[in-house]
């Protein structure tokens, strides 16, 4: 059997879509070895990056993320895209806490992305989008 | 998500079941906002989180946005039968430093 697989997705920006995201992903993601843990890790940072997309790039207003997600091998790739408003700072939003909207967030998306993934790579212009592209990769089991 | 509301002397029950993320939230956050603004007298929130499955960014949110209202009330939060998936993303987010956590209502009534 080959190690390699892969899905695109194509959702509406609707709060509605997350849940259906990081399930959709989730289930994908178990054709590999995961641990119960690792899968509601990729859960978490999944439903981070698409609502992320929701909120912020589209601003709940109209729009489509679009998701890339394969593996090859052990390493599980999941790219999150959008084509909203954009990040005007990266690496501020990328601080603990940081949130544009105060009153309603906690500014930890990206901080779970970061903690729950391998390795987190955030590409964005204003105006044009934001692309995230997290990698896991399945740990070797010990004997 | 499901969720129930239990006024018992100063303290909010609320036992929630399902997923609370960006799309549940906002509906709940209502919610206890009402609640918190009809009753000045609550000063324990009890989150009974047994049957809660998943929660994000935007669900712990809502949790520390009502926090911050118990705090200027000189009250408790408090998280009863956090499975450890639940429990580890309220490390994570620092919410052992502003809650406690308990098995039971009963034992949170214990204590308060």
């Amino acid at each position: 059997m080959t190690t390699t697989n892969w899905i695109k997705l194509e959702i509406p920006s609707d709060t509605r879509n997350v849940a259906f995201a990081r399930t959709a992903v989730a289930l994908f993601a178990s054709q590999l070895d995961w641990t119960l843990d690792e899968l509601e890790d990729i859960k978490v940072a999944v439903s981070e990056a698409v609502s992320n997309s929701v909120i912020h790039g589209y601003a709940l207003q109209e729009g489509n993320v679009f998701m890339e997600v394969s593996y090859h091998g052990p390493e599980l790739r999941i790219m999150v895209e959008d084509f909203g408003k954009g990040i005007e700072d990266l690496e501020a939003a990328q601080e603990v806490g940081f949130t544009s909207i105060p009153e309603e967030r906690m500014g930890l998306g990206f901080t779970f992305m970061h903690e729950y993934m391998d390795e987190v790579m955030v590409s964005s212009e204003l105006g044009k989008g934001t692309k995230v592209t997290m990698i896991k990769r399945v740990k070797e089991q010990e004997s | 998500m499901q969720y129930t509301c239990e006024l018992k002397g100063q303290a909010l029950i609320v036992t929630l079941r399902g997923e609370l993320d960006l799309h549940t939230s906002p509906e709940f956050k209502e919610k206890l906002s009402k609640l918190f603004a009809a009753n000045l007298d609550i000063t324990n929130l009890i989150m009974d989180v047994k049957g809660l499955s998943f929660i994000d960014s935007s669900g712990l949110g809502v949790i520390l946005g009502r926090y911050r209202e118990l705090e200027e009330r000189g009250g408790r939060l408090f998280f009863v039968q956090a499975n450890p998936q639940i429990m580890r993303i309220l490390q994570m987010s620092g919410f052992q430093k502003i809650s406690e956590f308990a098995s039971s209502t009963s034992d949170v009534f214990e204590r308060i």
